[in-house]
């Protein structure tokens, strides 16, 4: 005779029966008793209904039970589709025992110790913004095809041509000059950290943009003819590619597009569980902060290219000679809503940088 | 749960009732979202199921209740390929011509995932222990979700502008009247040709195992929850021109002095979030207005096989007052509040809904069908829309 360990033989639970095939609901009771000899020792379960007809029947193991959800009625489901309901709680937690469905039934009650919940998600949010999405993002980074960045670049690249950039009027020396600057850096990269990155310098026309240059995520650097006209000099020339450079590096584009993808699936998923309001809450807060990680990228862009236009030669003070100039030029948001440091604060690190250099 | 609570005599009208509780919801609700961070949202997928079950599970009609069958599993391979779908979108869309073609599959893909979210999440659905089904065709859904809305959109577009260019031409004010009348006119019935259209398609398609749901209703009704719902924004447009009128002119002596590098005065900012008070003022309540107006119509002219028939009394203030203190008293609890919320909604959804039942509920005859894929339901959740019929 086989033992039971939750006196789960000679139950009777009191409830109705859905008979199968139809909506027909009838009262019923819901039997356990021992197994025949060598079936196990787990009991046989018969739905009976009033008259004590067996209405369906099976070994407990064939049924499936779902979990306890508060006080819903708890629902059995046979092999041939009948399915048994009751009320009666305690009596199916004797059949089942102690499942994993009971204890998250169990936390789930409106007791006290929610608050503890409520704490623990504000921790859990605050983590996985600050750290597991950085994780997520490294790992997406790391399986993005290289290929498909290079076209990439030049999808961006043909929208900045067909919006805002004419073509290039320097002169063909003037070009060749800062390509140089570009080289002898790229020279001094080591090559593990050039990634199969495919680094292109081009220029390009572009007057309502003014002084600027760009990187895309495959290693296209864009810089305008305004900047190589007002900054001829050398080393503001190095420490600006440098900076650029920095930025394809370490992946800056690639990683604030996945961030915003990845905070965009969690609330996307998570919205019907926040509600409308909070959503959007999350969506522009989520927009403000972020802001902070691209100051984070410049940041380390602009130690990157310190360093890198010192080991090419150059003096690294070119870049700090740059947002002097642009420090200068008046308005800046505040920092906050800021995409950039402000001009002011980065000729500080940068001092900082050069520095740490020696 | 009595004997006699579950059979019910023809013609005898039955409230929907629903047993679900505002702290009972919290635990799970709160549980679920701490579950979802931690596991960087994959119990979300669990998490949707949950909620699915408590509100299904707590909805009776005649003292049998409603159940949702999909497993946390399904639902998060489904999620898992759109998220891998979207990246690969976003990536890819970035690449000169792919991206064209990657814009027109995902108009080709859209009746699909209509489709078959609809599909899922009927069959996945039971009410007394038989299963929903939804036998709805893609080139019907293509018909109503994206055909249709385009031509009528074109239409509106077209005699806008040519309206406006041959008023411009002429430099007849007139002309330009009568193009801004026709707009309107057009929308008038523009939005509920397309919505009636919808409706119709989904609810015709819907079964109870064997038995059918049939929507009829004319043109009438929508047209007239919209224009009450248009006169609304109308009224707050005229109001708040007499109230302010004077006030909002100055705002173009703002945008003057910002050209020239100026910086806007605390008044001047008050006025611009006056405005966007208005905006809210008159398109949320608009919204309320045709929503609750169309549910009376949606469950009125709504039948099932056996001669079973349904009907709303939802009140346009009523839900307008629930739905805007539910948003206020969610706001100043930082979203603590939402389980209460939507427990509160929901019994005054319930309670405005009734089932007159024409036979015996023991009569429906089930039918099991597979399910299908979770991939349109999980497009659905992420891109925040319901392909459905919204009840």
């Amino acid at each position: 005779m086989a033992t039971d360990p939750y006196a789960r033989f000679g139950l009777t639970l009191r409830g109705w029966a859905f008979p199968g095939g139809s909506s027909r609901k009838v009262p019923a009771k819901l039997v356990t008793r021992a197994p025949l000899d060598g079936r196990g020792d787990a009991p046989f379960v018969d739905i009976v209904d009033e008259a004590d007809r067996v209405i369906a029947a099976a070994q407990f193991d064939e049924i499936t039970i779902d979990p306890p959800l508060g006080r819903s009625p708890r629902r059995m489901h046979f092999p041939d589709e009948a399915m048994f309901e009751t009320e009666d709680h305690d009596g199916v937690r004797s059949l089942t025992g102690q499942t994993r469905g009971d204890l998250l039934s169990s936390y789930e009650a409106f007791r006290p110790r929610l608050v503890a919940v409520i704490a623990a998600l504000a921790v859990c949010c605050w983590v996985l913004w600050r750290y597991g999405l950085d994780l997520m993002v490294t790992a997406a980074i790391a399986l993005t095809p290289a290929g498909l960045l290079g076209y990439m670049d030049q999808g961006t690249l043909q929208t900045i041509d067909l919006t805002m950039a004419d073509d290039t009027e320097l002169d063909d020396a003037e070009r060749d000059r800062v390509r140089q600057i570009f080289s002898t850096l790229l020279a001094e990269l080591p090559a593990s950290k050039i990634n199969d990155r495919d680094f292109k310098l081009l220029f390009r026309n572009m007057e309502r943009i003014g002084p600027n240059a760009f990187a895309m995520p495959g290693g296209t650097i864009v810089m305008t003819d305004q900047f190589v006209e007002k900054f001829p000099q050398e080393d503001v020339l190095a420490g600006v590619l440098g900076h650029e450079i920095g930025h394809v590096v370490e992946s800056h584009g690639l990683r604030q597009t996945y961030r915003s993808l990845g905070m965009y699936f969690l609330i996307g998923f998570l919205a019907g569980d926040t509600g409308p309001i909070i959503d959007e809450i999350l969506l522009e807060g989520n927009l403000l902060l972020s802001l902070q990680f691209s100051r984070k990228h410049e940041a380390s862009a602009d130690e990157f290219g310190v360093k890198l236009t010192a080991d090419a030669g150059y003096d690294p003070a070119g870049l700090q000679m740059f947002f002097r100039e642009i420090a200068k030029g008046g308005l800046t948001p505040p920092e906050w809503l800021s995409t950039h440091p402000s001009s002011e604060e980065r000729v500080e690190q940068i001092e900082g940088y050069i520095d740490a250099l020696d | 749960m009595s004997d006699t609570s579950m059979n019910v005599n023809p013609g005898e009208t039955q409230q929907v009732v629903f047993n679900g509780k505002a702290g009972e919801w919290f635990g799970i609700w709160i549980v679920n979202l701490l579950l979802s961070i931690v596991t960087i949202g994959i119990y979300s997928a669990w998490a949707k199921v949950r909620t699915k079950k408590y509100f299904y599970n707590n909805t009776f009609i005649a003292g049998r209740n409603f159940d949702y069958h999909a497993t946390g599993k399904q639902i998060l391979i489904g999620r898992i390929i759109v998220i891998v779908g979207f990246i690969a979108f976003t990536l890819l869309s970035a690449i000169p011509f792919v991206n064209i073609i990657m814009f027109l599959a995902l108009f080709a893909a859209l009746p699909w995932l209509i489709v078959k979210s609809l599909q899922f999440n009927a069959r996945q659905s039971s009410f007394s222990n038989v299963r929903f089904n939804f036998t709805g065709k893609m080139g019907r859904a293509f018909v109503v979700y994206v055909l249709l809305p385009i031509v009528l959109y074109i239409a509106i577009v077209a005699v806008g502008a040519g309206g406006g260019f041959l008023a411009g031409q002429t430099g007849s004010v007139a002309l330009g009247a009568l193009a801004a009348v026709a707009v309107l006119v057009i929308l008038l019935f523009a939005i509920p040709i397309v919505d009636r259209a919808i409706k119709r398609y989904v609810i015709n398609h819907h079964w109870l195992g064997k038995a059918a749901f049939s929507f009829d209703a004319g043109l009438s009704p929508f047209v007239k929850a919209l224009s009450l719902a248009l006169a609304w924004i109308v009224l707050v447009v005229l109001v708040s021109g007499v109230l302010f009128g004077a006030s909002f002119a100055s705002l173009a002596d703002m945008f003057v002095s910002l050209d020239a590098g100026g910086e806007p005065t605390p008044g001047q900012l008050g006025l611009i979030g006056l405005i966007y008070l208005l905006f809210f003022v008159a398109f949320l309540p608009a919204g309320f207005i045709y929503q609750a107006l169309i549910r009376n119509v949606m469950y009125d002219n709504t039948q099932l096989d056996g001669g079973h028939k349904f009907r709303s009394t939802v009140k346009v203030g009523k839900l307008m007052w629930i739905a805007i203190s539910n948003a206020f008293v969610v706001a100043i609890s930082i979203g603590l509040m939402l389980p209460w919320a939507q427990i509160r909604m929901q019994s005054y959804l319930a309670s405005q809904t009734f089932v007159i039942p024409g036979s015996s509920l023991d009569d429906f005859i089930g039918e099991q069908q597979a399910a299908g894929n979770a991939i349109g339901d999980a497009y659905g959740d992420l891109e925040g829309v319901d392909f459905g019929v919204g009840i």
